[in-house]
């Protein structure tokens, strides 16, 4: 019924062409193609990928969050010093941390808000003092002696498929539909596309950004949780870096910095896209720096499309305006 | 003004990818007349004074200037040829001063080492020739807009411009601004300066044109005298058809209800406004810009904080702090900005409309999409919104089409008191009645209706009674028997006497 150009397939599904495409080219590779890689995979990017998912409602509703990674730090470090060095029951612990992460995002949301400051320079003000806490609190040594319960977060099975993994996609079917099909969503890309007009349209513009940040700190906590357990052990070095591949993942999967547009399903892809790559140069033998200068412009990439495409729609309306 | 022609254009046509802009376009100058050029949106006016400014060249078509023709015409030509224009957007550089901007581009100005004292003296001249009192040393983003479109002026009277094009000059200008403008572009008429102006506001171009050409949809369609020439024919040219009033009649009359009172309402450089809406009335606001309509509308809004005052709706006092209030309320607000404040410009049609109703729709956080598209079919219907799809985005739409889905949204929400703020700034004719008929059909429904509005005409032929703005104050009340421009004029100035 609708007809859809090439361009606007590829507009649309770029991420997962690209995914696609990079996956065709490691295919060459010895074992790549096999389902236990691909498990594996989404198991190791499980944790990645929820993380975005938050920072994903941030950049739709046009905000951004730098913090992240070490958010997921100070989240570490306190599920460590709650299960293993106070004792707290693992449940109850969960909830506190899920609670300090909420708190965390909602205060870079406060501290924007009433210095009437981008969340770009107040998360990397913040960026600096949550990662002075955590080192301060962890006092720079590693916790380890999780009890196995806690663990199993991070190291079940069910059948072949790990835990994790089922989180990651039942969080992915949650978000997609919470953005998809639900009024919260339509809110959300009217943030993010004109923030001035949605208030006019009486959008409650203020609560709507502390509802976002709050379930953009839940799901960063919850990563942090499902990372520390997989890992095994809490550190202040456990989360940073997150920030750097969600961020890279979601511009990839057509999430502009500009706010209001992008899909929950394409996150998953260009989070996917990124640790490809990255799994392929470790594969390839590549020395970890240059793995970093390889990231930056990964990440240079992704914006330079995003760009091209903001671009090219106003080139379009100019043209149209020099017809009037 | 004799017949000597001094610029000629003959069949020019110009292409765009999928766009006839210009088709065969034939038109003549005389030397030293003023000549308007009208038409509707998308009639071709910018493409023509583009290609006449060499800033765009014909894909077909000759130029003749003083009987000289050009087989490229640049903008270089066409300066050397004596042709200045000046666009819409200025292109001043705020933060030199006026003698700096008006020699720029010019060799006076471009000198390693510039010559202030005698960039001084030229600027002096030119602005002392032309009337003005404005201090060649000042900064010019420290002028108002009508002073920055002076300076335009002097800019191209430096380089002895013998065709001075003006693209809707009056656009963004106050009342008072406007006055001195034509004024001046009359004194340039009488020096032997030939005139270009564009414009789509008819008491203008009837004050000062000679003649007038009318473009539609690209196409040239006639020259006239002016003196021949009523309102009613041009709007019949431009739209090519007959469409009656240009303000259709109302067969409704304002009931005795009071729907909205407003008492001693203050803030915002607002003070002590005063005043009531009936039911079914359209009050109208005249002023000049910046005499605090806007802010007025938007306090009523809860958009923007009010000091002091109070609010009544239906004779109940309302608190009203914040726009999801007063839409609980049911007061509706068109905002003067269509494009930042009105619309979510990169969706599609049916994502805008029922933006502000979606919530109500919804059983627990999802919309009911079967009566959402019912709904959004059924405004495309009502409000006769052109558009291929529900699907198309409105930054496709025409200015007309963009305000009627702003209008569709907010009716949507089920407002019954309608704040308009210029509703029908540049919308083209065709489209602005099927506004006003618009406005009529909703008063009639027993809705209410306040109209800012900047241009007077508009304004007396669509209100009841009229509100008249001057600096945050309300200066006067007038009732439609009493209608009467020079009046309105005088207080929307700021003067108390009877005239």
């Amino acid at each position: 019924m609708r007809k859809i150009s090439l361009g606007d397939f590829l507009k649309e599904y770029m991420a997962w062409v690209i995914l696609f495409v990079v996956l065709a080219l490691f295919s060459f590779t010895p074992n790549f193609l096999s389902l236990t890689n691909f498990i594996n995979m989404l198991n190791q990017n499980a944790y990645v990928i929820i993380a975005s998912l938050g920072v994903a409602f941030l950049m739709m509703a046009g905000e951004i969050d730098l913090s992240v990674g070490y958010m997921m730090s100070l989240c570490s470090i306190m599920s460590g010093i709650l299960i293993v060095q106070k004792g707290v029951p693992v449940f109850p612990a969960i909830l506190i941390v899920l609670v300090l992460g909420i708190c965390l995002s909602v205060l870079n949301n406060f501290l924007s808000t009433i210095l009437k400051l981008g969340r770009f320079m107040t998360t990397v003000a913040t960026m600096s003092m949550y990662q002075g806490a955590s080192y301060v609190i962890s006092k720079s040594v590693s916790i380890k002696g999780f009890p196995d319960s806690f663990k199993a977060i991070g190291q079940m099975y069910v059948g072949m498929v790990p835990l994790p993994v089922i989180i990651m996609l039942v969080l992915l079917i949650i978000c997609s539909i919470l953005m998809g099909k639900t009024y919260f969503g339509q809110y959300v890309y009217a943030l993010g596309g004109n923030a001035d007009a949605a208030r006019l349209a009486g959008i409650h513009v203020n609560a709507m950004r502390y509802i976002i940040s709050a379930l953009a700190g839940f799901l960063i906590a919850l990563s942090s949780i499902m990372l520390t357990a997989r890992i095994g052990s809490a550190h202040a070095t456990t989360g940073p870096g997150t920030e750097f591949t969600a961020i890279t993942g979601i511009l990839l999967g057509g999430i502009s910095i500009r706010g209001g547009e992008g899909k929950m399903s394409s996150v998953f892809a260009g989070v996917m896209i990124t640790s490809i790559l990255t799994n392929g140069m470790q594969l390839a033998g590549l020395d970890t720096y240059y793995q970093f200068i390889a990231k930056g412009a990964i990440m240079l990439l992704a914006i330079g499309i995003d760009v091209y495409n903001l671009n090219s729609r106003t080139r379009v309306k100019k043209a149209g305006e020099k017809n009037a | 003004m004799g017949t000597e022609k001094i610029l000629e254009l003959k069949n020019i046509t110009k292409l765009y990818p999928g766009v006839r802009a210009l088709d065969n376009v034939s038109l003549d100058i005389y030397k030293g007349e003023i000549h308007a050029i009208m038409g509707e949106n998308g009639a071709g006016k910018s493409t023509l004074i583009k290609i006449i400014g060499g800033a765009v060249q014909p894909s077909e078509g000759k130029i003749t200037v003083n009987g000289k023709s050009f087989s490229s015409f640049t903008s270089s030509v066409a300066s050397e040829n004596g042709i200045g224009v000046i666009y819409q957007e200025f292109n001043l550089v705020p933060s030199l001063s006026v003698a700096e901007n008006v020699c720029l581009g010019n060799k006076l100005g471009h000198k390693v080492k510039k010559d202030k004292k005698q960039m001084k003296a030229v600027t002096d001249n030119v602005l002392k020739n032309l009337g003005l009192t404005i201090d060649a040393g000042i900064m010019v983003s420290k002028l108002s807009t009508g002073q920055q479109q002076m300076v335009e002026i002097a800019k191209q009277m430096v380089k002895s411009v013998k065709i001075l094009i003006l693209d809707e000059p009056t656009a963004s200008l106050s009342l008072a601004e406007t006055r001195n403008l034509l004024d001046m572009v009359r004194q340039l008429r009488d020096k032997g300066v030939t005139i270009l102006y564009i414009s789509h506001r008819l008491d203008e171009v009837f004050e000062i044109a000679d003649r007038v050409s009318v473009f539609r949809d690209g196409k040239y369609i006639e020259t006239r005298e002016m003196k021949e020439t009523t309102r009613k024919d041009l709007i019949r040219l431009m739209v090519g058809r007959e469409i009656g009033d240009e303000y259709p009649k109302r067969t409704t009359k304002p009931g005795e209800e009071v729907v909205l009172e407003v008492k001693a309402l203050s803030g915002q450089g607002d003070k002590n406004i005063t005043f009531s809406l009936h039911k079914g009335e359209i009050l109208g606001v005249a002023g000049l810009v910046g005499a605090g309509r806007t802010e007025m509308a938007k306090m009523l809004y809860g958009y923007l904080q009010k000091e002091a005052g109070e609010i009544w709706i239906h004779g109940r006092q309302c608190q009203i702090s914040s726009p999801q209030k007063a839409i609980s309320m049911g007061i509706g607000l068109i905002p003067e900005d269509r494009k930042r404040e009105g619309v979510f410009i990169d969706y599609p049609i049916d994502w805008n409309i029922p933006i502000m109703s979606v919530r109500k729709m919804s059983k627990g956080l999802f919309p009911d999409k079967k009566k959402m598209q019912k709904l959004v079919n059924a405004y495309i219907d009502k409000l006769a919104i052109a558009t291929p799809s529900p699907k198309q985005v409105v930054r496709n739409l025409s200015g007309g089409n963009q305000q009627k889905v702003v209008l569709a949204k907010t009716l949507a929400a089920e407002a019954d008191i309608l704040i308009m703020d210029e509703p029908t700034r540049g919308i083209d004719v065709g489209t602005k009645q099927e506004i006003y008929r618009l406005m009529n059909e909703l008063v009639a429904q027993g809705k209410s209706i306040i109209m800012i509005s900047s241009e007077m005409e508009e304004v007396m032929g669509v209100s009841d009674r009229i509100l008249i703005f001057y600096e945050g104050e309300i200066m006067g009340v007038v009732d439609r028997d009493h209608f009467d421009q020079n009046l309105i004029m005088a207080r929307a100035s700021g003067i108390k006497e009877e005239l």
